[in-house]
C-alpha cells in the first residue's frame, strides 16, 4: 500500500549509461526559472521521484554478494530494517522530500525515517577521514545553475535499492541537480566504487515537485513501526 | 602483574567516576551574563532581551542561524535532581543536585492531575516502561532541544525555519508561512510546528503530539492532548532564552513553563556530525527482559 502511489505510476526512466556516452550540456544560465535572492535557482520545495531500476557493471566476485543480498532481501534489505538508507536511494524512495537552501547549506529532510541530509554550500572541504556515516559527507557548489553535490565517508550497510545492489565504504557520489523547469528537477548521479563496480556508471531522473494543496511531509519511520510492532505481538502474547 | 592490572583498573575508574562528577555539577559563573539558577537566568534573560538588538537576516528578521548547546538542562528531570532520586550519587550514571528548570508554576513541580503524579516524576513510567529514546526513538519536543548539539537555518525566502539535531538524527520543519493546521487525527511523534515572528521572538505552536515520547529521563509525559509552544529569543550575540510551555487538560491541572539556555558553538568548523540511532538499541531486548519492562508507545496514559 505505501507503494501504491509509485508503483501506480511507474515507468521505468531510469537509465544507466555508461560515463563516456553521456554528453553534458554546457552550463547555461536558464532566464524564467525561480530564484533565490542570492540568484541561485530555487530548488526548494516537495519533490518526489517516480521510478524503478535495471543492471549495473559489477565486478565478478561482488556479484555473488549481490546475489546473497537478493535472495535475503526480505530480512536483510536496510529498508525491512528500519535503517537510514543512504544516498542516492533515500533520494528515489516513493515518498516525499523537501529542499531548503541559505548561501551556506541545502538542507533536505524526507519523509522517510525522518532522515536529513546537510549539503555544505559553503566552500568547506570534506571532513578528515576516515568515517562512516549512513548519509555520507556532502559538500557541493553551482556550476552555473546546477548544483554539484560531492559524497564520500559511506558505511557498506546500505543498498541502492531492494534487489540487494550494494555498495562498500569506498562509495563516491557526484550528484547534480538542474532545475528544468519550475516543477521539474533534473537528478542524476555518478556512482564510483572500485571495489564494487568496474568502471563507474550513472543514474538520472527527475524529480517532481509535489503539487497538491497544502502538500508537506508528515512522518513515515519504519524502524519505529517494527519496534511497535514487536510491542503489539509481546501484548498479545502476555494476554 | 595482577596487582599492576587492578591498580590501572581502579585508576580508571577514578578518572571516569570523578570527569563524570565534574560533568554533573551546577554550573559555576553566568551565562550569558545572567545567573544559573534557571528561574534567575529565565528573569534576567528576558530583562536583557528588551533592549537586546539581534542580528538580522537580509529580510530583517532576527537571525537565529548557527550551532547551539543546551545549557542549565539537565536530562534526569525538569523538576530538578533532589537528593532523595534514586539515580541521586548511584553507583552508575550518578546525577548531582540540580535545581528545577521549571519557572511556572511558583512550587515548580509539574501541575498533574493526581492520576497522572503517580506515572511520571520517577513513577509507573521510570519502573515499568523502556525510555523510549533508550529504545533509538527519537527524543521528541522539547527533549531533543537539550540533546547534543543542533542547528538552525533560516531560509532567506522566510517561509521555512529547519532545525537540525544531532541526537537520533532528528529534523523539525518549522512552517513559516501560515499554514491551516493538521486535522486532529493526525498525530506525530515530533508533531507539526507552525512559526511566527513576536518581535524579536521566534514563535513555535506545535500540535498533533502522538505523547510516544517522553519530557526526560524520569518519565515525565505529556499524551496526544499536548499542545507546545516554544519561544526562543536571543539575548546577547551567542544565546538564545528557550522557553517552553507545555499545556495537556488531559494530564495537566494549568499550563506549565520550563526554560533553558541555548549557546553558540563558536569552535571553528563546528559542525553537525552523524548519530542516526534508525539501527536500533541492539541491547533493548535484553534490557526489557531483565528489567522487566515494556515498550511504551503511550500506554500508561491511554484510557485516562
Amino acid at each position: 500500500m505505501r507503494h501504491g502511489f509509485a508503483f501506480a505510476l511507474a515507468t521505468a526512466i531510469l537509465l544507466v549509461v555508461p560515463i563516456e556516452a553521456a554528453a553534458r550540456p554546457p552550463a547555461q544560465q536558464a532566464s524564467g526559472l525561480p530564484r533565490t535572492p542570492d540568484a541561485k535557482p530555487n530548488l526548494q520545495g516537495i519533490w518526489q521521484v517516480l521510478n524503478t531500476a535495471n543492471e549495473l557493471p559489477y565486478r565478478p566476485e561482488a556479484l555473488s554478494k549481490k546475489r546473497q543480498n537478493f535472495e535475503n532481501r526480505a530480512t536483510a534489505d536496510p529498508d525491512s530494517k528500519g535503517y537510514l538508507l543512504g544516498v542516492p536511494r533515500i533520494m528515489y524512495m516513493p515518498f516525499p522530500f523537501q529542499i531548503f537552501q541559505t548561501p551556506d547549506y541545502v538542507g533536505m529532510t524526507f519523509e522517510y525515517g525522518g532522515a536529513y541530509r546537510t549539503i555544505y554550500t559553503n566552500g568547506t572541504p570534506h571532513l578528515k577521514g576516515p568515517l562512516n556515516f549512513w548519509m555520507g559527507d556532502s559538500r557541493g557548489h553551482w556550476e552555473g545553475d546546477t548544483l554539484v553535490v560531492d559524497v564520500v565517508h559511506f558505511t557498506d550497510e546500505t543498498w541502492f535499492d531492494r534487489a540487494g545492489n550494494f555498495h562498500s565504504e569506498g562509495l563516491h557520489l557526484v550528484e547534480r541537480f538542474t532545475l528544468a523547469d519550475p516543477d521539474h528537477i533534473n537528478y542524476e548521479v555518478t556512482i564510483e566504487d572500485p571495489a564494487v563496480f568496474t568502471r563507474p556508471w550513472k543514474m538520472s531522473m527527475p524529480l517532481y515537485r509535489r503539487k497538491e494543496r497544502n502538500v508537506q511531509l508528515l512522518e513515515y519511520d519504519p524502524g519505529l513501526l517494527s519496534d511497535q510492532d514487536q510491542a503489539e505481538r509481546e501484548r498479545k502474547k502476555t494476554n | 602483574m595482577k596487582d599492576r592490572y587492578v591498580l590501572v583498573v581502579i585508576a580508571l575508574i577514578v578518572i571516569i567516576t570523578s570527569s563524570w562528577a565534574a560533568a554533573q555539577q551546577p554550573t559555576p559563573g553566568t551565562v550569558g551574563g545572567c545567573p544559573t539558577e534557571p528561574l534567575a537566568f529565565h528573569l534576567c534573560a528576558l530583562d536583557k532581551a528588551k533592549t537586546f538588538n539581534p542580528p538580522r537576516t537580509p529580510s530583517g528578521k532576527p537571525n537565529l542561524q548557527g550551532h547551539y548547546r543546551a545549557r542549565l538542562a539537565q536530562s534526569y528531570s525538569f523538576e530538578g535532581v533532589s537528593g532523595s532520586e534514586p539515580q541521586f550519587g548511584a553507583k552508575i550514571m550518578p546525577w548531582s543536585l540540580s535545581p528545577p528548570m521549571i519557572v511556572d508554576p511558583p512550587d515548580r513541580k509539574i501541575p498533574y492531575q493526581p492520576w497522572a503524579a503517580s506515572i511520571g516524576r520517577v513513577g509507573e513510567n521510570y519502573y515499568k516502561y523502556l525510555d523510549p529514546r533508550t529504545g533509538c526513538a527519537q527524543a521528541g519536543v522539547p527533549r531533543v532541544v537539550q540533546q547534543d548539539p543542533n542547528q538552525i537555518l533560516q531560509p532567506p525566502t522566510d517561509d521555512y525555519i529547519l532545525w537540525l539535531f544531532e541526537d537520533h538524527h532528528m529534523q523539525r520543519v518549522i512552517n513559516m508561512n501560515q499554514r491551516p493546521p493538521l486535522g486532529d487525527s493526525i498525530k506525530l511523534y515530533n508533531g507539526y510546528s507552525r512559526g511566527h515572528w513576536d518581535g524579536n521572538t521566534l514563535v513555535i505552536d506545535v500540535t498533533n503530539l502522538n505523547g510516544y515520547d517522553w519530557l526526560d529521563d524520569a518519565g515525565n509525559f505529556h499524551t496526544d492532548a499536548a499542545h507546545i509552544v516554544e519561544r526562543l529569543t536571543l539575548f546577547d550575540p551567542d544565546t538564545i532564552h528557550y522557553q517552553v510551555t507545555l499545556e495537556d487538560p488531559k494530564a495537566y491541572t494549568r499550563p506549565w513553563t520550563i526554560v533553558w539556555a541555548l549557546v553558540r558553538q563558536k569552535q571553528p568548523g563546528f559542525e553537525l556530525m552523524e548519530e542516526p540511532c534508525r539501527e536500533g538499541e541492539h541491547d533493548a531486548k535484553r534490557i526489557i527482559r531483565e528489567l522487566g519492562v515494556k515498550y511504551y508507545f503511550g500506554e500508561s496514559w491511554r484510557g485516562h
